[in-house]
């Protein structure tokens, strides 16, 4: 093919004229098309019979460019590059003699909805070429292009809603969503936009109906940025002007408690107790702070590996749950942690041995921790509600809780060896934790002196960490444990979802602050440390002989000439940071000490150090 | 001096009137754009100045810096011109026109027009925590609170327009304001919302010597001594209504 020139028609910037040579002379044809990206599709064409087809349905339409002296008036004209579509696939379509815009299939006769044909232009020559039209500018008929688009949308919404095993009517919601959002446009399932718009879409309507995805998981399944996703999420609420309801994170816990039981073929019993004692411990999550301002996927995953290392199911890994639920395993490892050290916090409360149950055992102890919650939980609450049982007077009975928690411990003791021996230990905590507290647990000490005799015996908190070190879950049943369903009887009702309001009225024997506000507090508390340190530092140049007389323990970075006193000053200084500095130096200015603790350094150095301001 | 003042909220007392909280969120960030009613070839500025980095591909403004104010600012071929980075107005207005004066040295006869100050961004840190869920549940219309895509709540308040990002640790960001004065009104506005949604701390265990401190404190008021209100987030209200006392972990505030 011999193309001569290639130019964007002036009328219309999205039509480009090709001119070549026809066999006949040197009038220009035009092929009319309508996007650029379609040239090299044209130029592809073995004059004119195209034979790639780079469309999916409907196909597109392409006339030979050839030449049609041939064609004889009152003949059907046959196109073989068309099949007939959707129906017989037919490769040859036909155009009728007398309204040649019409293409039909000779074989089925089913009419092509395809309006793109345009009879051949002809010239005192004769026909001259064909015109072909793509999109809808132009004159005349034209592909639909729009229908095309809405097709392929559709096929990508379909494809992701597969992915994510959405309902049809999840389905039909989402396409209607989309609809909604984009005026009935849809949008072009090629682009970068599209994919992500349907994503959000999908969450949204998750959401709204109260079903639990994440935003990570729908991510996953669009092929996007968990960012991106939630900056079109956040356009497509305000855009709808819906409200989201709070994110379902119990839910989450059950969908995942629930693929993880299947996977690896848990009883249905056990998998039950699971879900409970998992959405027990994930409103405790929520009780304490673990999920407020964090992702509440990890969480989850952190509390599906302890319920499952509580009941015996092996091979939870956080990696491979966190892999599963398309979050970063080093999150949840964190989450894992914080729980554990909130049950050791409660542990230490509540359990006679409390002083010896450390991250390391935490899970070892954790049956007898979750038992006491539950009882807890099942107490008056708060704002003096209705009792779940258990509770006597108004009040939490811990002396039952206890005594029944640890009763239990009997029956799996052997009766050998004496109890007096160990009695001194367990006397020697119950001073520790004050003799009054004891005497009001009217504790059955007998049964808290075997307990501990069969910890001690069974290694301790030292034999405990090495015997879940090694991560393999393998719990050996030992004497010192119970079984689930004497720990566990998922009574409760923060064994079922609740609301917040609910669950903030429980009492599940700890409340505990946010991990951020106490890393706030001990930033605060080092920054006071480091205030009072420079503090004594320059006092000590100020007034150097106070400072000798008194002799004070301070750190003091400027001392006399003695040598020994320079390797000590040395080593001191070494000591000090920037912040040292920093805080020396706004002490210096007059800063208040209080707006130093809030550890804003650049803004007050900038306020009240590099004085910029004053004109 | 005396406008520097403004700046020095850390070394003078706290006007209780204007605060009545007894936080004043610290200024962190000042935005302000200005005309420099000229054109500008932006590569010449780039070549010329030292502290100057001008990548066309990337951004189409030249990024100068300067040190003192430790400020940054956006230069556009139009002359137009954002300064961010100052922690007070003043801050800011000097900066700009130290860029103005560079400029100026460099040759072209920039002018110091519509000087505005678009941004202030401020922070603080109320010192307890707070229960993001509670606030979102309650004040739905104008928050949001997304744990998935942002730790923090974001609180468009409507009057002041601003918007404030709270987060559970207790720390505030206050943005949106064009005056300083709005970003101390919308965080008295968001203060008491805040202390209704506080953790508050065993605050049961307590209740014998709140009740007690209580009838103290309300001796003298006799529409108080009728009855005492427990909400469940342990905030103490009179049975009038006309005190509220919030417990904190240091004791009692009458707010």
């Amino acid at each position: 093919m011999d193309i001569r020139s290639v130019e964007f028609n002036e009328e219309s910037s999205n039509r480009i004229t090709i001119h070549h040579l026809n066999p006949h002379g040197t009038k220009p044809v035009g092929v009319v098309v309508m996007v650029a990206a379609l040239i090299s599709c044209v130029l592809d064409f073995d004059y004119g019979y195209g034979s790639a087809n780079r469309f999916s349905s409907p196909p597109p339409h392409k006339e030979p460019l050839a030449p049609k002296s041939q064609h004889k008036l009152g003949e059907p004209h046959l196109s073989n590059t068309m099949p007939c579509w959707p129906k017989c696939d037919k490769k040859s379509l036909i155009t009728d003699e007398y309204d040649s815009t019409t293409l039909f299939c000779p074989a089925c006769g089913s009419v092509q909805r395809v309006d793109a044909f345009q009879a051949e232009t002809y010239t005192r020559e004769g026909p001259q070429g064909v015109n072909i039209h793509f999109g809808s500018t132009g004159v005349g008929s034209s592909l639909p292009y729009k229908e095309k688009k809405i097709y392929e949308a559709n096929n990508l919404i379909d494809d992701i809603a597969y992915r994510l095993s959405l309902s049809a009517e999840r389905v039909a919601e989402v396409k209607s969503t989309v609809n909604e959002v984009t005026a009935g446009e849809f949008g072009d399932a090629n682009s970068n936009w599209f994919p992500v718009l349907v994503g959000a879409c999908v969450y949204v309507c998750m959401r709204r109906d109260n079903k639990c995805f994440s935003v990570a998981e729908v991510g996953d399944a669009v092929g996007c940025d968990v960012h991106e996703l939630g900056r079109m999420v956040t356009r497509v609420v305000r855009h709808l002007g819906v409200e989201l309801p709070e994110f379902d994170i119990v839910g989450v816990f059950e969908r995942v408690v629930g693929t993880v039981a299947n996977s690896r073929g848990v009883e249905r019993e056990t998998a039950e107790r699971m879900r409970k004692q998992g959405v027990f411990l994930v409103q405790c999550a929520v009780k304490w702070f673990l999920t407020t301002g964090r992702r509440p996927v990890p969480v989850v995953v952190a509390v599906v590996v302890l319920v499952a290392e509580v009941n015996g199911v092996e091979g939870v890994k956080i990696e491979d749950l966190a892999r599963d639920v398309h979050v970063a395993a080093s999150t949840c490892r964190l989450r894992y942690k914080e729980l554990l050290e909130v049950i050791v916090k409660v542990a230490e409360l509540v359990l006679p041995w409390g002083k010896d149950v450390t991250l390391k055992n935490a899970v070892r102890n954790a049956p007898f921790v979750i038992r006491y919650m539950e009882m807890k939980s099942m107490a008056r609450g708060r704002s003096g509600g209705e009792k779940d049982g258990v509770v006597e007077n108004g009040g939490f009975n811990l002396e039952e809780v206890v005594s029944e928690c640890l009763r239990k411990n009997v029956g799996y003791m052997d009766e050998e060896g004496s109890m007096e021996s160990y009695d001194s230990l367990y006397f020697e905590m119950g001073e520790k934790r004050g003799v009054d507290e004891i005497d009001k647990l009217h504790l059955s000490q007998e049964c808290l002196s075997v307990v501990y005799k069969k910890f001690l015996e069974n290694g301790g908190a030292r034999h405990l960490g090495e015997s879940t070190k090694g991560r393999g879950r393998k719990r050996q049943r030992g004497d010192f444990e119970l079984h689930v369903t004497e720990w566990w009887n998922g009574k409760s009702e923060l064994s079922k979802k609740l609301v917040l309001k609910q669950i903030l009225e429980k009492d599940v024997g700890l409340d505990t602050m946010p991990p951020s506000f106490v890393n706030g507090c001990l930033a605060n508390e080092s920054r006071k440390h480091k205030i009072n340190a420079a503090k004594l530092r320059i006092d000590r140049i100020v007034h150097p002989r106070d400072a000798d007389s008194g002799g004070g323990g301070g750190e003091v970075c400027v001392l006399d000439d003695a040598r020994a006193q320079k390797r000590k000053r040395k080593s001191r200084v070494k000591d000090l940071d920037w912040e040292d500095f920093v805080i020396e130096t706004l002490l210096l200015h007059q800063v208040k000490e209080e707006e130093i603790e809030k550890g804003h350094y650049n803004t007050l150095l900038s306020l009240h150090v590099f004085n910029s301001a004053v004109d | 001096m005396a406008e520097q003042g403004a700046g020095l909220e850390g070394s003078q007392p706290v006007d209780l009137s204007k605060h009545p909280s007894g936080i004043v969120p610290t200024l962190q960030n000042i935005v302000s754009t200005v005309n420099l009613d000229c054109k500008l070839d932006l590569k010449q500025i780039a070549l010329q100045a030292r502290n100057a980095e001008y990548n066309p591909k990337r951004f189409a403004a030249v990024i100068m810096r300067i040190r003192e104010p430790k400020t940054t600012a956006l230069i556009f071929a139009s002359g137009k011109m954002v300064c961010t980075g100052a922690k007070s107005e003043q801050q800011s207005k000097l900066a700009a026109r130290k860029y103005a004066r560079i400029i100026q040295k460099l040759g072209f006869p920039a002018k110091f027009k519509d000087f505005k100050i678009q941004n202030i961004v401020g922070s603080c840190d109320v010192k307890f925590p707070i229960r993001l869920e509670g606030l979102a549940y309650s004040h739905g219309a104008f928050s949001s609170y997304e744990p998935e895509l942002f730790p923090g709540l974001i609180y468009r308040m409507k009057q002041p327009k601003i918007v404030l990002l709270i987060f559970v640790s207790g720390k505030i960001v206050i943005t949106g304001a064009k005056v300083r004065d709005e970003t101390y009104t919308a965080f008295e506005n968001i203060y008491p919302v805040l202390t209704e949604f506080r953790k508050v701390q065993q605050w049961y265990a307590s209740i014998a010597s709140i009740s007690l401190y209580f009838f103290i404190h309300c001796l003298f008021c006799s529409d108080c001594l009728n009855s005492l209100v427990v909400d469940r987030r342990g905030t103490f209200g009179m049975g009038s209504g006309l005190f509220w006392i919030v417990l904190d972990g240091e004791g009692f505030k009458c707010v």
